[in-house]
């Protein structure tokens, strides 16, 4: 994309992990002919970036440029020139004098007494709040009888540490602004949401929101890296104020991966068993190392421990959730929103408790596991609701019975170099943030749809689809509720100022909530279609029928077992125009009254190089229950996606730091950054995925969500599956080959 | 510091482009301008190089206009090689496939598809990377560079070519133009092996094993490790042990602690420490072994 007259914008970074400015001198970058933006030129608000929770749930920390930088790659300045390789020159023609501050890079060396305060004061929603040991906020959670777990049979407490992720997204974060005639100014950015992304130029600038057009702009992918309006935009905004001419701001792959990343968490688990094969209870502490700032770590606090008690039945529960600030990358939501996390714990524990007290891992599952009748609360203790449908026991038993589970291999029967075993895992994750009464999290959508004076209809919504075919979805659910085919509904494109709100396309919401909106637009014209038909046929509005003429190429309404009383759609739609009735259209806004768990179980089987390290991939079975299945191609997609990221997660990803300089030790570099390429993962005819039977009463036509419930189980799998392999378990990820020659060093000389 | 400077997407310095269309042209050009120029053959290494500043040249030199660098031939001394033959055409020739397949086996291994059709096999050495593949496998060939100065041609071998990390003995105004490859013995069996952490992935280990089989014990043996050391190496006391023995597990684990004890650690190896680099050295080099013996066996 492009604009006639459009600047090239780079933004000046911090090579400091903590440091103040004490002087910053753009004249050379100016004497290029270079716009320049220093931290005085813009807006002196400290705003949040995500803007998925209510106010009073929101901490703030955040500056469009600093002059106090809290990692490497804070926005600290800014230029815009007449093309990328001039705005780069100017940019290394910025003089900074930089006080260094003691920096650092560890959650739990963070929170320790005399660790250099990262941020002294932060704002939750006005109110201004003092830091102390660096915690950014925190939650604490108990339920039930804490003598439930001391009467166990038998405890496992554990310390783990999961990855540092990045989302490594098809495009890199990038916005082109264009300031208007009327003061106003036109968005196009990698965004999740357009909505919210207006919202927050809103509060930053000042400009009245129908002055601000944040359009719809199709992604290659997200995975929850724009759930927050991303840097950028709100730096070339300010350039484009400036300069008055459009600006196009791209990161490059080496910013972009210093501009976000998944969070790291430190957990420590404590779990509790009968012999009788029932859980007793848990403790659960979590330090979720947020990086240099919030990206609503607040509302994860409660995700984490609602992820954690929703997968199995918890007769006590304890939780202490903390988000720590590093100086790092700010953390912000990864598909699964801490849930893969969570779940590599859980199900790691899963196993070594059913190993304890002698029962198989499988049946421990379908013991414990939470499910219909029962009370969810997944996205957090403020979102509850009652499950509805649930396929846990089809997954479970159907996959046992493809992969013969009752015998698998025995790992203390293997020693020779090549070492095969299969693991199980399960896990879920909510579709939306729906629920039957308001909560912390904000969660509804809405859309536009109307009939075309020839039949067909325009279909309005401010939904982002990342290409997923979030949208494909809706559509279908559209022509299904008004019988016409999937084509004569028409996607239109989109932006603030023709939409309804719609909160983001996150949380797995795309379908359920999302499409939640669509039919509910789509029954309200199916209505007035009827209305109009029955004024036509001189029949009742309620009493007549639709079906799709296939040789007419259009819906027809018909009073039944009456010949002659027939109407097309087109002709419907012709005569409500000529006898001025209006358009057959409606605009709503809906709420989900709850949001279901999608289920999803793995099995799957490896073999370990005991002399390399290197794992290989020899079978997977996924199980699935989302309900309807709206479009089976693109769920059984989904699932193909999250189990390649889940096996990258689980074996390959981490962005470690080099405490010398505060920076990535791969310096910014993807090639340094490894995930699997297709040549890495498994044939899909090694790759069986299956849909449980079941129907979802709350959602469109009984669909429920798949996005993020095919990743979460996915690391907990694999590492039950190494470890029935080797006979060694792990408790950091990733688990990398060089970890696994060390352990097995370890285990067996 | 380098998050204001290296990305691999803007190229904001200024070089003048020369593409000269023979051998002494390119030379000429590259006497001229000595350390200011650099020559641009497939442009996989050197490009990324030039975004992320590692290198400024002033001046580039593109030697993909001289005919005869890009040749796959048969000559009585072994199959030659010009130094731009694209690694994808080294990877599919029938000729390379039928001779040396080791060597296209190697070739195989780098990058992707589209790295392989842009990568020249006289880059991927003189671009002295100790994980270099080529390198390794070129190595235990026994190959031979071919050069070309102000003086003329010369030639050496490969072994001479490599001076230690990012360093070969090219002199000023001089290019490679190619190699000869000596056809290895009658029945040899030959292997190319390498861990990365994906397939798309560098090597954090490569081995590369030539031999022949007499009376079942072996005979000629030729083994390289690359990654290991600032370039790649023959590990010529692995070769002695192997000599002249039937390869048995024994004899094979015996002359693989030999391969380990080349693991010559540096000071910052980010991708992974020497124990783990000694450990799979052996596991690969038992594997090409272990596959050149097989197909020697197959050949008697
Ligand atoms: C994504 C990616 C993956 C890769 N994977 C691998 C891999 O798996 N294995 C591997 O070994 N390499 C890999 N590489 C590195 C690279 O592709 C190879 O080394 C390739 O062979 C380089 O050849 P080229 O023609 O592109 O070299 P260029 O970039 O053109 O040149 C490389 C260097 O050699 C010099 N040079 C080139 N030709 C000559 C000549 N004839 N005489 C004198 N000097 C010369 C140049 O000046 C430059 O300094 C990868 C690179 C990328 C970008």
């Amino acid at each position: 994309m492009s604009f006639p007259n459009m600047l090239y914008g780079r933004v000046l970074k911090s090579p400091h992990a903590h440091a103040r400015i004490k002087a910053m001198d753009v004249s050379g970058a100016e004497a290029m002919g270079a716009v320049t933006l220093t931290p005085e030129e813009v807006p002196d608000v400290t705003y949040c970036p995500r803007l998925v929770s209510i106010p009073s749930a929101t901490y703030k920390d955040w500056k469009v440029l600093t002059d106090k930088p809290h990692y490497v790659g804070e926005a600290i300045g800014a230029v815009a020139a007449e093309s990328e390789e001039e705005a780069q020159k100017a940019l290394e023609a910025i003089e900074v004098d930089y006080e260094v501050l003691g920096a650092s890079f560890d959650a739990l060396e963070s929170m320790k007494p005399g660790a250099e305060p990262i941020h002294d004061e932060i704002y939750l929603e006005d109110d201004l709040l003092k830091v102390e040991n660096n915690v950014g906020c925190q939650l604490e959670i108990t339920e039930g009888d804490p003598k439930a777990l001391e009467d166990a049979d038998v405890v496992i407490e554990r310390t783990y540490r999961t990855n540092r992720r990045y989302h490594n997204q098809l495009e890199t974060k990038s916005v082109m602004v264009r300031p208007e005639a009327d003061g106003g100014i036109s968005v196009w950015s990698t965004t999740q949401t357009i909505h919210n992304t207006r919202l927050l130029l809103h509060d930053i600038y000042g400009i009245p929101m129908g002055k601000i057009r944040v359009y719809k702009v199709a992604l290659g992918g997200s995975f929850g890296s724009s759930i927050h309006v991303n840097p950028v935009v709100n730096v070339a905004v300010g350039l484009a104020l400036k300069s008055r001419r459009p600006v196009k701001l791209s990161y490059t792959r080496e910013e972009d991966i210093r501009d976000h990343c998944a969070y790291q968490m430190i957990f420590k688990l404590k779990l509790g068993a009968y012999k009788n094969g029932k859980l007793a209870g848990g403790r659960l502490e979590a330090y979720l190392d947020i990086g240099a700032h919030q990206i609503q770590a607040y509302p994860l606090l409660g995700c984490v421990v609602g992820w954690w008690v929703s997968l199995y039945k918890l007769p006590y529960k304890d939780y202490v959730g903390k988000a720590v600030y590093t100086n790092k990358v700010p953390s912000c939501a990864f598909r699964g929103y801490g849930n893969p996390q969570i779940s590599w714990v859980v199900e790691t524990m899963m196993d070594e408790l059913a190993g304890k007290i002698g029962v198989d891992p499988l049946d421990f599952r379908l013991n414990n596991y939470i499910g219909e009748g029962d009370i969810f609360w997944g996205q957090g203790p403020s979102v509850k609701s009652i499950i509805q449908s649930c396929g846990v026991e089809e997954i479970l038993t159907r996959g046992a019975e493809m992969v013969d589970w009752y015998n698998r291999p025995n790992p203390e029967e293997q020693t020779g170099r090549y070492r095969r075993g299969w693991g199980v895992g399960r896990g879920y994750h909510t579709s939306s943030a729906g629920a039957p009464v308001p909560s912390s999290i904000v969660d509804f959508g809405g859309a536009m749809l109307k009939m075309n004076e020839d039949g067909t209809f325009d279909y309005v919504s401010a939904l982002m689809d990342h290409g997923c075919g979030t949208q494909d979805a809706h559509i279908k659910i559209v022509a299904e509720e008004l019988c016409v085919t999937a084509d004569m509904v028409n996607i239109i494109r989109a932006d603030t100022g023709t939409t309804v709100y719609d909160v983001c396309t996150h949380a797995s919401r795309g379908v359920y909530s999302g499409g939640g909106a669509a039919l509910k637009v789509a029954m309200k014209v199916k209505e007035k279609i009827r209305d109009f038909a029955g004024k036509i046929l001189d029949a009742y509005p309620h009493a007549v029928r639709i079906r799709y003429d296939e040789e007419r190429e259009q819906a027809v309404v018909f009073a039944e077992g009456i010949e002659g009383r027939e109407v097309t759609y087109r002709e419907i739609a012709e005569t409500a125009r000529h006898k001025n009735w209006g358009t057959a259209a409606a605009v709503e806004s809906y709420r989900q009254p709850s949001c279901p768990p999608h289920f999803t179980g793995y099995f799957v089987e490896v073999e370990v190089d005991t002399w390399t390290g290197k794992v290989k991939l020899l079978r997977v079975v996924a199980g699935a229950d989302i309900g309807t299945v709206i479009n089976p191609m693109l769920a059984a997609g989904q699932v193909h996606g999250g189990f390649a990221q889940g096996w990258s997660m689980t074996v390959l990803e981490d962005l470690p730091y080099d405490p010398d300089d505060g920076d990535l030790v791969n310096r910014g570099s993807v090639a340094n950054y490894k995930v699997p390429t297709t040549m890495d993962m498994l044939d899909l005819d090694d790759l069986t995925v299956f849909f449980a039977d079941t129907y979802e009463p709350t959602g469109p036509f009984g669909a429920k969500g798949i996005g993020e419930g095919a990743l979460n189980p996915v690391a907990g799998t694999v590492a039950n599956a190494i470890q029935n392999a080797l006979g060694v378990r792990f408790f950091q990820l990733p688990i990398t080959p060089i970890r696994i020659l060390e352990a097995l060093r370890e285990k067996e000389g | 510091m380098t998050i204001n400077k290296v990305n691999t997407h803007i190229v904001p310095i200024e070089f003048e482009y020369h593409a000269p269309g023979s051998l002494d042209e390119a030379v000429a050009l590259l006497e001229k301008y000595g350390e200011d120029a650099k020559i641009l053959a497939g442009g996989t290494d050197l490009i990324p190089h030039m975004k992320q500043r590692k290198t400024e040249p002033k001046h580039i030199v593109n030697i993909k206009k001289i005919p005869e660098l890009a040749c796959i031939e048969e000559t009585p001394d072994g199959i030659k090689i010009g130094a731009l033959a694209k690694l994808r055409a080294v990877e599919l020739s029938p000729q390379i496939r039928e001779k040396v397949p080791m060597l296209s086996e190697a070739a195989g291994s780098i990058g992707s598809v589209q790295i392989r059709n842009l990568g020249t096999i006289g880059g991927n050495i003189c671009n002295a990377s100790p994980s270099a593949d080529m390198a390794t496998a070129l190595m235990a060939l026994e190959a031979t560079v071919h050069v070309y100065g102000k003086d003329g041609a010369k030639e050496y071998p490969i072994a001479e070519f490599f001076q230690g990390r990012s360093d070969v003995s090219l002199e000023r105004g001089e290019l490679l133009t190619g190699f000869t490859v000596p056809y290895p013995p009658e029945g040899a069996g030959s292997a190319f092996e390498k861990v990365g952490w994906t397939t798309f992935d560098i090597a954090t280990v490569n081995v590369a094993a030539v031999l022949t089989l007499k009376g079942g014990k072996i005979d000629h043996c030729s083994i390289a490790l690359g990654a290991c050391s600032p370039a790649p190496i023959k590990v010529a006391l692995a070769e002695e042990i192997l000599k002249g023995k039937e390869p048995t597990d024994e004899v094979l684990e015996e002359a693989m602690e030999f391969v380990a004890a080349c693991v010559e650690p540096r000071k910052r190896w980010r991708r992974a420490p020497p124990e783990y680099r000694r450990r799979s050295s052996q596991a690969l080099a038992m594997d090409a072994v272990g596959r050149a013996v097989e197909q020697a066996r197959r050949h008697q």
